[in-house]
């Protein structure tokens, strides 16, 4: 097989990737582990996209024009809800089921070819790739390759050219589940206060106070999203399968353990059910690239800009170093902050670009690049990068 | 943290735990009546402050505690606590 762009992953960055390097007349293929495209937001259940707007403001006001408003107003009207508030940041709801279909429907339509159930395995500059399903290689030969991967797959393939976070800075992960047969209005605050009786009674495990609930738009229907401390095999690390096991275990056992103990014991909640596992739980950081530029947190807190810049970064650094809740850092005046074209282009190679929640910047700036929407915008400007190169 | 228990809970002294547990950004403007959730409290801040203020003031609250007229502003809070010390 032979195409222009191959996308590793097809996450929220892989996803635009394609759809705009695709749009811009390079044949283009995205290679994605799962059944679907949308990554943390389909198979993660991660059900709002953060970072689709400027920081502030009376209304919503979208920070990258182009896929970012395309894709928000796709899942408005499949959703039929529109942008909200919370503190200071604008997000939109969006609903996993929803977004699957989503993605489906703008590769088709922009002509990606998509290969799902399918791994990177090794890559060699040229470029030649080498994918795995179900235990057969299949080589794919690319003029460019962008890595959309999120725990930066490619980089690995080819060898110390990212950085891993130390284990005790990383964020926690997130374990995100549906939730059906509730009846009446959720109230979080009532089940907050819940929850910390159930531990006091010896009910359920400290664990549970990592969990809290949203309403997913439909009706009897919430996502319960559980921060986990991802400790329980010794330090936390998301690139160790025995770890990422542990998490998976862990996170259900909880949540299942709080949904049964919610359904006895709060109004609203007698026929309540877990409805969903999420494919895999939810990895917010692991190891960045190495790129052209390394982007930092404290760029993003003045709001910089930089002359190559190819996206806005508007979310807060939203850090979750503890499973204790985030700690929210707004950006100090601005209502945006660039990223550079640099940070999305691997420093060692050519013809070579990274997407999404992997690009090249520091621990800090990741907590505010990683979200869905800005994953998006990255995507879409390494989408047009590769088309070009 | 339990020599505080015999004292008086009054709006600064929930302000001065929240200063130290850094649930969220306090601003330094904060005041007796400054909505909590409007400063960034969420339900999951919720629970850790239901846990923090049974260790410090040995008063457990619950699900009937958790609204924003028990506990949305410092000044709240600490009539919530008083009350039931």
């Amino acid at each position: 097989m032979k195409v222009d762009v191959l996308v590793i992953g097809g996450g929220s960055a892989g996803l635009a990737a394609a759809v705009s390097a695709a749009r811009a007349g390079a044949h283009t293929m995205v290679v994605e582990r799962h059944g679907m495209l949308g990554g943390m937001g389909t198979a993660s259940l991660v059900h709002t996209f953060c970072g689709l707007y400027l920081l502030d403001g009376d209304r919503p006001e979208i920070a990258n024009p182009g896929l970012c408003e395309e894709i928000a107003d796709r899942m408005t009207s499949s959703t039929g809800l529109g942008p909200n508030k919370m503190g200071r940041v604008w997000v939109l709801p969006q609903h996993p089921v929803e977004f699957a279909s989503l993605a489906d429907q703008l590769v088709r339509e922009s002509g990606v070819e998509v290969l799902f159930h399918s791994e990177l395995v090794t890559l060699e500059p040229g470029w030649r790739a080498e994918i795995v399903c179900r235990g057969e290689k299949h080589t794919i030969e690319a003029s460019s390759v962008i890595d959309a991967s999120g725990d930066a797959v490619a980089a690995s393939a080819l060898r110390g050219v990212a950085d891993p976070t130390p284990a005790v800075r990383l964020q926690r992960p997130a374990y995100v589940c549906g939730v059906q047969g509730i009846e009446g209005d959720l109230n979080s605050l009532a089940i907050s206060g819940r929850l910390v009786e159930g531990t006091r009674s010896g009910d359920l495990s400290k664990a549970a106070l990592g969990m809290h609930f949203r309403g997913s738009g439909r009706p009897g229907e919430v996502f319960g999203t559980l921060d986990l401390s991802a400790e329980e095999t010794g330090d936390y690390d998301p690139s160790e399968p025995a770890c990422l096991s542990a998490l998976e275990v862990t996170g259900r056992q909880v949540a299942q353990q709080i949904v049964r103990f919610l359904a006895k014991n709060q109004p609203g909640w007698e026929k309540a059910y877990v409805a969903h596992w999420p494919m895999r739980a939810g990895v917010r950081e692991s190891r960045s690239w190495r790129g052209r530029y390394r982007l930092t947190g404290d760029e993003i807190l003045d709001g910089a800009t930089h002359a190559d810049d190819v996206a806005l970064a508007t979310w807060p650094l939203e850090l979750r170093e503890s499973n204790r809740g985030p700690k929210l850092r707004y950006l100090r005046e601005a209502r945006s902050a660039g990223i550079p074209a640099g940070s999305l282009q691997a420093a060692d190679f050519d013809r070579l670009f990274v997407a999404g929640r992997c690009i090249s910047c520091d621990h800090e700036a990741q907590a505010s690049i990683r979200v869905m929407g800005t994953c998006f915008a990255t995507g879409e400007a390494a989408g047009r990068m590769a088309a070009e190169a | 943290m339990l020599a505080s228990m015999s004292d008086t809970c009054r709006a600064e002294d929930v302000v001065k735990m929240l200063r130290e547990e850094d649930l969220f950004e306090v601003p330094a403007n904060i005041t007796a009546a400054s909505d909590l959730f409007d400063l960034g409290m969420d339900s999951m801040a919720v629970m850790q402050l239901i846990v923090i203020i049974e260790e410090r003031w040995g008063v457990a609250l619950g699900a009937a505690d958790a609204s924003r007229d028990s506990l949305g502003t410092p000044e709240k809070l600490a009539a919530t606590i008083q009350a039931r010390r």
